[in-house]
């Protein structure tokens, strides 16, 4: 499997799953933009996919921004000539709350970033996915949380599963361009999960308890990869579904 | 069921979507099984004074909540490459502000009392996807994930949170069956929203349904059968 001539955009790979899934596409041949909202996290990611061998570019932006979408997609095909594969990765917004106390900043900063920066990259993708023909692809990073709910942070699931339904919608309106739209629902070791252990030290034990692999997961190699078959040739007959790579924990789909 | 040998018998409901057939038929078929009911139409803003008012009509706080609204214009087809940021504000964001706010509105008193039931009509096209309705679907689908998080934290109260997937051509006027294609209905037809529809919806709303919550009840004839 080889993605050699793609370009990409990564949204949120600064770090954690973003970051992992932008190294897997740059090690298959892809040219990537790293799109963070903050230089200091997406330059060092970009540095990195070169060190090894790739071609990569931060280019900061806020997905909340329609004008900031536009001008990163802007700016990577200017870049790269074209824009085959577009990842929606970014989320902010995963602090353990209860329903009845959720404010319109919390579920702001949740739906701004999941569901409003998947509208904006998905639209503004578009006329290039369409021109890479039989190669576009979309792709939006959800949640296991988007099918079953969160006990935890219950904001969470509404605007995970807000992208799933999109990501099914969009497969039928743009299966005759050969798009693909799909979903991953990832868990993978990632700054946020790493605060989440520190809170909460046995967490880390009941997540590996209730995994049939028994580990959590690496973002690079058991995320990136994923993202990487589905921006594939390989992966072209697959649209509008959700790929659950949580080592098994999640068994509902 | 009490004495009267009705299910909600007692019971002082809200309905939403009036304005629509199938809120108004489900406002019916709770009516039939013995509730008290309060209806509004789809336009719900400001929530805030929606269970103020409903209570001061009902003469008792809400037990029972089936939200049919759906957000204006929501059902138009429209190509995702033409859909505005105002169009995503509407149905999107407005729409899912307005299930929290109902969440958030009935949940004191259904705390104070030990039991409340949320019904949410959830047309089954969010789980298949439906070509031209990307900003609907995206919030029929949240609204149901929402409902299961409300149904996690929330049952500890004796609050269940319950979803009823109609097929889309009983739950959004105008949205052709030719939409999204799938098998033809093993029951016949979309079905009739106090006959067909009202009996599940009053089950999830009575004592019988005290033990289900989370899920999504599928009552569209046999056409979506996925989990």
């Amino acid at each position: 499997m080889t993605l050699d001539g793609r370009v990409a955009i990564v949204t949120g790979a600064g770090q954690g799953v973003g970051r992992g899934i932008a190294l897997a596409l740059a090690a298959r041949g892809a040219r990537v933009v790293i799109a963070a909202r903050r230089a200091e996290t997406g330059d060092p990611v970009a540095r990195e996919i070169s060190e090894r061998g790739g071609e990569a570019e931060c280019i900061v932006t806020d997905v909340t921004r329609r004008d900031d979408v536009e001008r990163c997609v802007d700016a990577t095909v200017r870049r790269f000539g074209a824009l085959h594969v577009m990842v929606h990765n970014a989320y902010a917004g995963g602090i353990a709350h209860r329903l009845e106390d959720v404010g319109a900043e919390l579920w702001e900063q949740s739906s701004r970033t999941a569901v409003w920066g998947s509208f904006y990259c998905a639209q503004l993708a578009f006329p290039h996915l369409r021109d890479a023909g039989a190669r576009g692809r979309l792709v939006l990073v959800t949640s296991p949380a988007g099918v079953e709910g969160s006990a935890n942070i219950p904001l969470y699931a509404p605007v995970k599963a807000a992208q799933r339904a999109m990501s099914k919608s969009l497969a039928r309106e743009w299966g005759r361009y050969g798009i693909t739209v799909n979903c991953i629902a990832p868990v993978a070791e990632t700054p946020a999960l790493a605060r989440a252990f520190e809170l909460t030290p046995e967490l880390k034990g009941r997540l590996e308890a209730r995994t049939p692999l028994g580990r959590v997961g690496d973002a690079e190699r058991d995320v990136g990869g994923v993202v990487a078959f589905l921006a594939s040739d390989d992966a072209g007959y697959v649209t509008a579904q959700t790929i659950v790579c949580d080592g098994g924990s999640f068994t509902g789909l | 069921m009490t004495a009267d040998g009705r299910e909600l018998a007692g019971l002082a409901a809200l309905v939403t979507g009036v304005d629509r057939p199938i809120g108004d038929g489900l406002a019916r078929a709770l009516a039939d099984a013995g509730a008290t009911v309060a209806v509004r139409g789809s336009h719900l803003d400001p929530v805030d004074n929606v269970f103020a008012t409903a209570r001061d009509e009902l003469g008792a706080d809400v037990d029972v909540v089936v939200h049919a609204a759906l957000p204006p214009g929501a059902a138009e087809l429209l190509a995702f490459e033409e859909v505005t940021d105002e169009r995503w504000e509407t149905v999107w964001e407005r729409g899912m502000r307005t299930t929290l706010a109902l969440l958030q509105g009935a949940f004191p008193a259904m705390r104070e009392r030990g039991r409340g039931r949320f019904v949410f009509v959830s047309p089954t096209l969010s789980m298949s996807g439906a070509p031209g309705l990307v900003p609907l679907t995206a919030y029929v689908e949240g609204q149901r994930l929402l409902a299961k998080s409300a149904a996690r934290q929330w049952g500890p109260y004796g609050i269940t949170v319950n979803c009823v997937a109609p097929a889309p051509e009983l739950a959004v006027a105008g949205t052709a069956a030719g939409a999204v294609s799938l098998a033809a209905p093993a029951l016949g037809g979309p079905g009739d929203a106090r006959d067909d529809l009202g009996p599940v919806v009053t089950f999830l709303a009575s004592d019988a349904a005290h033990f289900v919550t989370g899920v999504t009840v599928c009552a569209d004839g046999g056409v979506w059968m996925a989990p």
